[in-house]
């Protein structure tokens, strides 16, 4: 069994998941300032490329990152599984998927083949050097719990929308966008929220959120099923918009239905946590809660109306994906500083409380939330995309500062050595 | 009789019951919360008694690895217990915001160290300790913390 996970000389460095971290709000506010400029009209169009860009500006560059980021840090925690050459991998793929993303938001603008291939090496190379690395440290498991079955059935999802990916991105380099081309689009979306995303989220909520909240533990039938449930409902999917597109609302209602029952399961599971505490984190995860159910019913309808790609994006990706992410990241961060300074030595470290500013976690909430809301009613009316867009920016650079606060202590303490004491961890006197 | 990995994973259930009695209480004030916080003290240090003067033991003798899962433990165990002394502080001073963010901190440090026993120390010691597993459950039953 690997027990890499259990040694402190071994354990991932601090630097591995905080510079995805880092970089994360950046793309935030990247995509921030690209729907500025937008009009609300190309958002409605999936397939415009200012969608296209403004929709990977948040998945590659912010989704991807923080969750790629922690599960370097979560895995030997989790599943006590250690990714093989973390600082070489995490290095790599952080400074390939950089340039990649970068590149291709750039080479898609402006049609610029030179930069479309960029990014192509970028991206490929840099996904594949850390999905293998967290492939092969999933392969050394022998514990094979309900979060490690999930986190390794995104895995699959998640080497799959990156072939796609690459595919879709080299018709662009190649000039030549057919109807393949839209039929790859559509399964890489669909499968990039419902098989990656959701079900690395539905995988690590089952240990999280009894653990942190107290909450009741999750009953084994949706431990042991559900995700197997909306991967199968995801290849039925599939299938029928391959073959018979007209019973692809079947597929659809399948996988909403059990994402659906997962989104109210952690709303009730909340209400009976046995922690008190109501912290900014527990508004992510209930907005994150409503936002699923939303977004599993919108989905459906979507089959109708097709025009509202901005509305599926603002729920689905920016209420659920990003509350729960957010959320995630107000813990992880400060949590890791502290774990890292006590680890070697510092006691007088403040809390992780201490570290967060929490008014202004609360204020980051609120202009997410009004953002996310001011983008599903720019549908409406097209006046609000600019005010929801300069509030979601604010929100992001709020974000920022809250990550960096925690780095600076870090760093500020290794400077200063404010009590170096390692006499807390000498071995007993018999 | 329930089996290593069992007794203390439920050990680690009780501990969790009492932390959020222990927060709730202090939601209202924290000169109420002292008790319960005593009581997941020693709760808390009878647990890690029972791993550091028992379970561990008899694994490190089974397997001859000290410095391995054990000594990771054992550390987190001390910053552990030196965070429970700081809340108790934080009650005598009456300071609200100083408790909270010690106990915040606590319970992530533990629940992530729980995760690590649970999913790794407990099924390695139940497959070497098997034989011995009701007499050591006995042992750690009986114990009476120093």
């Amino acid at each position: 069994m690997e027990l890499a996970g259990l040694s402190t000389d071994q354990a991932p460095p601090i630097s591995a998941p905080v510079r995805f971290f880092l970089t994360a709000p950046l793309f935030g506010i990247l995509a921030g300032f690209l729907i500025l400029f937008s009009d609300a009209n190309t958002l409605m169009n999936r397939y415009s490329i200012e969608s296209i860009v403004i929709t990977h500006a948040i998945t590659i560059g912010f989704l991807s990152f923080i969750m790629l980021g922690s599960m370097t840090q979560m895995l030997p925690v989790l599943a006590g599984a250690k990714m093989p050459k973390v600082e070489l991998v995490t290095k790599s793929s952080y400074f390939l998927l950089v340039i990649g993303v970068i590149s291709m938001l750039f080479g898609l603008y402006t049609s610029d083949t030179l930069f479309n291939i960029i990014a192509f090496i970028g991206l490929g190379g840099g996904f594949l050097i850390i999905l293998t690395a967290t492939a092969l440290s999933l392969k050394t498991v022998v514990n094979f719990n309900a979060t490690v079955r999930g986190i390794s059935t995104s895995m699959v999802f998640a080497f799959l929308i990156v072939f796609m990916g690459l595919y879709l991105l080299y018709s662009y380099i190649i000039n030549d966008i057919d109807s393949t081309h839209m039929v790859v689009a559509n399964v890489h979306s669909v499968w990039a929220v419902f098989g990656f995303a959701v079900i690395l989220i539905i995988g690590v909520t089952f240990q999280v959120l009894p653990m942190f909240y107290v909450a009741p533990k999750f009953k084994a039938f949706c431990k042991k099923r559900v995700v197997w449930l909306i991967s199968i409902g995801l290849i039925i999917w599939l299938i029928l918009s391959a073959y018979f597109e007209e019973y692809t609302l079947f597929g659809k209602l399948w996988i909403a239905m059990f994402v659906w029952a997962f989104a109210t399961t952690v709303w009730l599971k909340l209400s009976k946590r046995r922690r008190p505490i109501s912290d900014v984190t527990v508004w992510y995860w209930r907005s994150a809660s409503i936002f699923l159910t939303l977004g599993s019913f919108l989905w459906i309808f979507d089959e109708y109306f097709k025009h509202e790609y901005i509305v599926m994006v603002a729920i689905l990706i920016g209420g659920f994906i990003l509350s729960i992410i957010i959320g995630m990241l107000y813990k992880i961060v400060p949590f890791l500083v502290w774990f890292h300074l006590n680890g070697m030595g510092y006691m007088s470290i403040p809390t992780i409380n201490e570290m967060i500013n929490k008014r202004v976690a609360q204020i980051q909430f609120v202009l997410f939330i009004a953002s996310l809301i001011g983008f599903i009613f720019s549908f409406y009316m097209p006046n609000l995309l600019q005010v929801s867009a300069i509030s979601f920016i604010i929100s992001m650079i709020l974000l920022e500062y809250n990550v960096i606060a925690p780095v600076l202590v870090y760093m500020k303490t290794k400077k200063t050595k404010p009590d170096f004491d390692m006499s807390m961890f000498e071995a007993p006197k018999e | 009789m329930s089996t290593i990995k069992e007794f203390l994973s439920a050990d680690h259930s009780k501990c969790d019951e009492i932390f959020a009695k222990m927060e709730e209480k202090a939601g209202e004030s924290l000169a109420s919360a002292r008790e319960l916080c005593e009581e997941f003290k020693n709760e808390t240090e009878k647990h890690f008694q029972m791993e550091e003067r028992v379970m561990f033991l008899e694994f490190e003798n089974k397997t001859g690895m000290t410095q391995g899962p054990t000594a990771m433990m054992r550390q987190e165990h001390t910053q552990m217990r030196a965070l429970m002394a700081q809340m108790l502080e934080a009650i005598d001073a009456d300071n609200k915001d100083r408790f909270f963010g010690l106990s915040e901190t606590l319970m992530i440090l533990l629940q992530q160290h729980n995760m690590k026993e649970e999913q790794m120390l407990y099924p390695m010691a139940q497959q070497h300790l098997a034989a011995d597993s009701d007499r050591i459950v006995d042992m750690m039953e009986s114990l009476i913390v120093e």
